[in-house]
């Protein structure tokens, strides 16, 4: 058995300067609140400030220098990094019962901490912030709705970078957790943005609570942790990365058989990642976190907290890939992989009937998360059971693993685009609509409609009311288009690349070693085909065909900020290719584990080639190959067939994009299904999809009669019997009765009492004589 | 011994009146006669025993029996103010 | 200058308690009309003194007085130690100290004072309410400093008075049930303690046959706390004080103490006090009082009987598991704020003691920051309550919604109250959730899911409750038909100066535990050393 540590080169020592990446944005938080609250309504600060946007716009620039400083410091100089503590957080005893009885003093510390994986998201947080708080200057700004408000949010938007940016760069679980739950605070003040609307307060509520659920999981993880290092930390922090990913700790553990302990700990934290990436069975409160400001989704739903989680289970990649640990934690590493395709197979599915645009893009965020924990799933399978080694062993461990990280950070750059072009489409419709409505009519009553404007029944975010808007949004459309194409996997662009290597790697597990694992591979698999539709279907329901409404007639790109990060994301979804040829150290290594100087395109190129000319190659991974192909063409083309259509006369979109809808309006002539599928969306199944699987209602009766109803039974069985009986009727009811006895005895007359003074001396005068 | 005979006899008056008369000047008097009966007894006692400290006693006993009749009174004047009655079985605040 | 700055401990206490005391004679004796000129005057002078108390305690606190780096201080080991015979005929001395145990929460207690003053500032309450206020914290400091048992009994019944007196003067409706039931039931379970103490203090070796400094010239035996730990301290490190006894006087105190604390189900007078006591009354109850049981459980019956705490270990645990489970719960189903908050502060407590009953230093510093981390967060949380009450007349959850919108400086008071009560990580109380749960793990193993299930619905019934106040409050739900009409104005300038104070401390100890943990975990550790040996 080979060691699983390469030798270690250098070690970074990061600079403790860098936590001002960190605490540039939550330095911000403060300033921007409180400038706001000086200055609100000032022409300054609402025309030259942005109400903020450009105090955030700085610090966030600054946060992604300082970032790209420090990666290009990482890897010109290492390949690994040393924590470098930065304070002193808490420190105490511990008592160690046992043959040798002793305390000893441990301390929890914070630290950066910067590796392969730190540093792919690192860049993805940092960069996807600035972009996003670009856009937000355009979107938030330019609606009277945010008037007055839009320093509260930018205060919480870079109060949530810092959270993100520290949680990447912390140098222990318990700081990452900390991190984590400062996003969790944040994600629950933005979605709650819109506090007067009620579904807003309910959406906030119950992305906190089913996140804490996980959270309250992932701390007990950490406790268990921490117990189950001490011993080894000799006085440093258990939690730091360097003592859990140390193989000499690691090696001790395995020898006091404490594997499944560890598998365990491991597993709970596991359930917090599920909740903040929102996995089934936590996944319910993604698609109502829809109700925050469209920045607020592109940014925490889609693009950087939702990884939180896969990030927490990347991170425990050194944990299964240690050779002490070697075939100990298949079964973790199963479930993440089966949580990962029941998710990406139930999202996509109800994907299919959802109406609003952000929702579908909410639940394909949930089923593209899924397809990375899947991936993450089957890449920690394989680092744990294989014997790295053995010659191809490791280049399949980094090769999978890679491919899981790899989607994350497509994932991200897609997502947040598509959100922002979704931004930008609902955008232009409210103008659009209120052009319409308000300034025609009766422009009198001009400045009422600030308040009302989101109560107007007309549904900007609907796809029903939307259609044909390719030749009217074209920078949008184009966005859309491509991020549509990334995440579906249309080959040679960015998420293609990520998803065949997620895929074919849990084919190779369940194949080759797991036969478990045929379960998710199967998943994704069919998932792969759904995702085709349900983002074609997307597409060409708001850009292709004729408009729905007088409305989507009348919409434009007008606003200023939006198209900025929609033409920065365009090239960066479509370079994949470049990017999965850059060498692996770059992005998406581990600590040593590098493919030579090749690149992951190289590896996968390899996988390939090993597959479809090596003879001894089992036929069912050469199928699924194919079967990935076949979908990834099938599903557009459904949706093509059932929602496709030419634009209106003398409309004409981008020519990369005509040619789609051209080919949408001759499928849609030819098939349109029209009957087949209103009596798809008319049964009980179609039903069943729109009320999201009947999740959402049966945890809300959970909540409402179960959790709900048990707490009004303790609260009247404290009032009624706890004090009730016990303390009233008792002890005071007890004390009362008594009380009136005695007091009989009293009768008030001044000639009783001298009978008793009398009589009490007597007693006393008998008592002394009988004592002596 | 007769004079002891005496003051017993001077006390079981004094308590005998203190439980049987309503008029609560009367149940004072008879308080008084009680203290009175134990100042003779300890008069008595310190003759007998040819120790002064008896004497001493006595004399403390009548400037609070002095104190204890003015107070008394007070307290008396003050309740006929307020219920127009001194007799005994018409006041009991304490009962109500 | 000064060397010796022993007797400052003397003068932190009696200072406010004489000041107090003059306040109310002067008020006693002045008529009618001019009390009324009088309460303004009072509310500054109550203000300068606890502001000088609280200069005073940190300046104490980072060794500019009296140079004492407090983490170097480990068990049994006091500072700023005055000792003055007292009733010598009974072996009473008046004895004063301080160590890393009752240190934090003298500077809790000096710092308390004014926050209470400042957050009820615009309160007309009367002359008598902020001498009172000022009595309650120096009998709170007596408590804390005192280190003669007699004399830490007399202060521990002497708190009672001035809560007593601002429950029942300046309460809610049900003022007078709610006093007297606190009362009676607190000194129900003192005397039970202080019949374990006189049990213990006859039933000790007299100095005939130990040699003792302060021993009683009559009885022979002696209330000196210090002198008692070190007898105690000799017979357990070979067996055990008391043997036939120690049980049985260690739950006679602990009954005493869990009432004070209180852990369930000797609760119920908790809510019912809260509800009824004025706002500066709750932030001292629950910021101070309450851990008045805590400390006395640290001071008394866990130094001097340590193998009964091990004896009672587990039912200890269960006392504190019931408290935090089954008050959480209970919080869930609460329509009143204020006895939500107060059903909190039981859950809160049950976390304490599953820290001392977790056996492990950690475990021990982990209770003792809670105590203080709480004792921060929670007088933040009936601040709170009690602006709400003074804004919008009623305490009812869901009577008053939208408040973001009309009052943001409260309803952002609020959250981070509500956010720092439910454990948010870098506030004060997730530093001791956390380590506390890594003990427990240790010591309970699977217990550990009811504390987690704790944790999860304090963040249901916090968040519950922010949805149906802060948020919502669009066309539908509008503030109540009394309040329609009126603006509705945002808590006044002084409020806002004490909830910013509250809050950069919740912030500050959260982020940098270390300036109070330190000491406390020391301490913790020399204490276990001392009692149950180890390296």
């Amino acid at each position: 058995m080979g060691s699983s540590y390469d030798e270690v080169k250098n070690a970074l020592d990061v600079p403790s300067e860098f936590v001002f990446i960190i605490l540039l944005p939550m330095l911000a938080f403060p300033l921007i609140l409180y400038l706001g609250m000086k200055f609100n309504g000032q022409k300054f600060w609402k025309e030259n400030l942005k109400e903020g946007g450009l105090v955030a716009l700085p610090v966030m620039a600054a946060s992604l220098v300082l970032s790209l400083v420090l990666i290009r410091r990482f890897i010109n100089e290492t390949s690994v990094s040393d924590t470098s503590t930065v304070f002193s957080w808490a420190n105490f005893a511990w008592f160690t019962e046992g043959a040798t009885t002793e305390i000893s003093l441990y301390s929890l510390n914070f630290g950066l901490y910067v590796d392969h994986v730190t540093v792919m998201l690192l860049f993805v947080a940092s960069f996807l912030c600035l972009l996003i708080n670009i856009f937000s200057i355009g979107y938030m700004n330019t609606d009277e709705v945010n008037d007055n408000k839009n320093h509260r949010f930018y205060a919480e938007f870079v109060l949530f970078c810092s959270g993100m940016l520290g949680m990447v760069l912390s140098d222990s679980f318990l700081w990452l957790f900390i991190f984590w739950e400062l996003m969790g605070l944040c994600s629950y003040l933005l979605i709650g943005f819109y506090y007067d609307k009620p579904s807003a307060a309910y959406a906030a509520k119950k992305a906190f609570l089913t996140t804490r659920v996980g959270d309250v999981f992932l701390v007990i993880g950490l406790a268990m942790l921490w117990n189950l290092f001490q011993p080894y930390a000799s006085g440093g922090d258990a939690l730091a990365f360097a003592t859990v990913f140390d193989h000499s700790n690691l090696q001790m553990l395995a020898d006091a058989g404490k594997q499944g302990a560890l598998q365990l700990a491991l597993g709970f934290m596991f359930i917090g990642a599920v909740g903040k990436s929102a996995q089934f069975p936590l996944h319910v409160w993604l698609p109502d976190a829809m109700e925050g400001p469209t920045p607020v989704s592109a940014l925490i739903h889609a693009a950087t907290m939702v990884n939180a989680g896969l990030y927490l289970v990347a991170r425990m990649f050194p944990i299964f890939g240690d050779s002490a640990m070697m075939g100990e934690f298949s079964d973790l590493a199963f479930i993440i992989a089966l949580v990962g395709g029941i998710t990406a197979c139930m999202a996509a599915l109800i994907a299919f009937v959802q109406m609003d645009l952000k929702k579908v893009l909410a639940y394909s965020t949930m089923s593209q998360l899924a397809y990375i924990f899947t991936g993450l799933g089957a890449a920690l399978w394989l680092a744990n059971s294989l014997d790295w080694g053995e010659y191809p062993n490791k280049g399949i461990v980094v090769v999978a693993f890679g491919a899981a990280l790899f989607h994350l950070f497509n994932h991200a750059m897609a997502k947040g685009m598509l959100f922002m072009a979704s931004g930008s489409v609902i955008h232009e419709m409210h103008h659009a609509h209120h052009d319409l409505h308000h300034h025609h009519h009766d422009d009198d009553h001009h400045d009422d409609h600030g308040d009302d404007h989101h109560d107007d029944h007309f549904d900007a975010q609907s796809m029903a009311n939307m259609g044909g808007l390719a030749s009217r949004l074209p920078i949008t459309a184009t966005a859309m288009f491509v991020g549509s194409a990334s995440i579906i996997g249309i080959p040679l662009i960015g998420g293609f690349w990520s998803k065949e290597g997620i895929i074919a790697n849990t084919w190779r597990v369940a194949v080759e070693h797991d036969p478990r694992f045929y379960i998710p591979a199967f998943l994704v698999l069919i998932t792969a085909g759904m995702t085709g539709f349900y983002m074609s279907r997307m597409w060409f329901m708001t850009f292709a065909g004729k408009p729905k409404t007088e409305v989507a007639e009348k919409v434009h790109e007008q606003t200023p900020w939006i198209p900025i990060p929609l033409l920065v994301l365009i090239p960066m979804s479509l370079a994949g290719i470049v990017f999965a040829s850059l060498k692996s150290t770059y992005f998406l290594g581990y600590k040593g584990y590098k493919l030579g100087e090749d690149g992951l395109l190289e590896g996968f190129l390899y996988e390939m080639d090993h597959i479809f000319v090596n003879p001894g190659t089992n036929y069912l991974l050469v199928l699924t190959y194919i079967a990935i192909f076949l979908s990834m063409v099938l599903g557009p083309c459904a949706a093509m067939a059932l929602h496709g259509g030419r634009l209106d006369e003398g409309q004409k979109a981008k020519p990369w994009m005509q040619w789609a809808v051209t080919l949408s309006g001759k499928l849609n002539d030819k098939y349109s299904f029209a009957g087949w599928a209103e009596k798809m969306s008319e049964s009980s199944f179609g039903e069943a999809l729109r009320q999201r699987l009947y999740f959402d209602k049966y945890y809300d009766m959970a909540m409402m009669k179960i959790v709900a109803g048990f707490s009004n039974l303790s609260a009247s069985f404290d009032k009624n019997v706890v004090d009730g009986f016990a303390i009233k009727t008792i002890i005071e009811k007890g004390g009362q009765d008594s009380s009136r006895i005695i007091r009989s005895i009293t009768t008030g007359s001044a000639r009783d009492y001298i009978m008793m003074v009398a009589v009490g001396t007597l007693a006393i005068a008998i008592l002394l004589w009988g004592v002596n | 011994m007769l004079v002891s005979g005496l003051s017993a006899i001077l006390f079981v008056m004094g308590l005998w009146g203190a439980f049987t008369r309503k008029n609560a000047i009367i149940v004072l008097m008879c308080l008084e006669l009680m203290l009175n009966a134990a100042n003779l007894q300890f008069v008595a006692a310190g003759v007998y025993h040819g120790d002064t400290a008896g004497w001493i006693y006595t004399v403390f006993a009548i400037a609070i029996a002095a104190a204890e009749v003015a107070i008394g009174l007070a307290i008396l004047l003050s309740v006929f103010n307020q219920h127009e009655t001194i007799r005994l079985d018409d006041i009991n605040l304490l009962r109500n | 200058m000064l060397d010796d700055f022993d007797v400052i401990t003397l003068i932190l206490l009696l200072f406010p308690f004489l000041m107090s005391i003059v306040m109310l004679t002067i008020t006693g004796m002045v008529s009618e009309s001019s009390r009324r000129k009088l309460a303004p005057v009072w509310r500054m002078v109550s203000l300068g003194v606890s502001m000088a108390l609280f200069i005073v305690a940190s300046m104490m606190f980072t060794g500019q007085i009296g140079g004492v780096d407090w983490t170097g201080i480990g068990f049994n080991e006091y500072e700023f130690l005055y000792q003055y015979e007292w009733i010598s005929s009974l072996g009473i001395t008046w004895q004063v100290g301080l160590d890393a145990l009752s240190f934090p929460m003298v500077w809790l207690t000096t710092f308390l004072l004014p926050v209470t003053i400042i957050a009820t500032w615009d309160e007309k309450k009367g002359a008598v309410y902020h001498p009172l206020i000022l009595l309650m914290g120096a009998t709170l400091l007596g408590v804390f400093v005192s280190l003669d048992l007699f004399m830490f009994y007399i202060f521990w019944e002497l708190t009672l008075i001035p809560m007593f007196f601002l429950i029942l003067k300046w309460g809610g409706k049900d003022r007078k049930y709610a006093s007297q039931k606190f009362f009676i039931y607190t000194f129900t379970a003192s005397v039970i303690m202080l019949l374990g103490l006189i049990t213990m203090y006859f039933s000790m070796p007299s100095n005939t046959e130990i040699a003792m400094d302060n021993a009683g010239e009559y009885t022979g035996r002696t209330f000196d706390l210090l002198e008692i730990t070190s007898i105690a301290q000799s017979v357990n490190a070979g067996g055990i004080w008391l043997e036939n006894l120690h049980l049985i006087i260690f739950a006679m105190l602990m009954i005493g103490f869990l009432v004070k604390l209180p852990a369930a189900p000797f609760h119920t007078w908790l809510p019912d006090a809260h509800v009824q006591a004025p706002t500066g009354g709750s932030m001292l109850l629950a910021g101070v009082m309450l851990k008045m049981g805590a400390y006395g459980m640290f001071r008394i019956p866990a130094t001097l009987f340590p193998h009964a705490l091990e004896h009672f270990q587990f039912i200890l645990m269960l006392f504190g598991f019931v408290s935090l489970v089954y008050g959480a719960i209970v919080c869930l189903g609460q329509t009143n704020l204020k006895k939500m908050v107060a059903y909190s502060s039981v859950s809160h407590m049950g976390v304490i003691l599953l820290g001392i009953a977790s056996m492990q230093p950690i475990g021990w510093a982990a209770a003792l920051f809670m105590m203080f981390a709480h004792g921060i967060i929670s007088p933040m949380l009936f601040a709170v309550c009690g602006a709400f009450k003074h804004h919008y007349h009623s305490m009812e959850i869901g009577a008053m919604r939208g408040m973001a919108k009309h009052s943001p400086w409260l309803a952002t008071s609020m959250m981070f109250g509500w956010m720092a009560s439910l454990g948010l990580p870098l506030l004060a109380g997730f530093v001791a959730e956390f380590l506390l749960l890594i003990a427990y793990w240790h010591e309970f193993g699977w217990w550990i899911l009811g504390p987690g299930l704790a944790l999860a619905i304090t963040a249901a019934y916090y968040l519950w409750s922010m949805q149906r106040t802060i948020f919502e409050g669009g066309e539908e739900t509008q503030p109540p038909k009394e309040m329609e009409g009126k603006p509705i104005p945002d808590i006044s300038d002084m409020e806002k100066v004490a909830m910013l104070i509250l809050a950069g401390f919740t912030i500050l100890f959260g982020i940098f535990p270390a300036i109070a943990l330190d000491m406390m975990s020391d301490w913790t550790v020399t204490m276990f050393q001392t009692l149950f040996g180890g390296a």
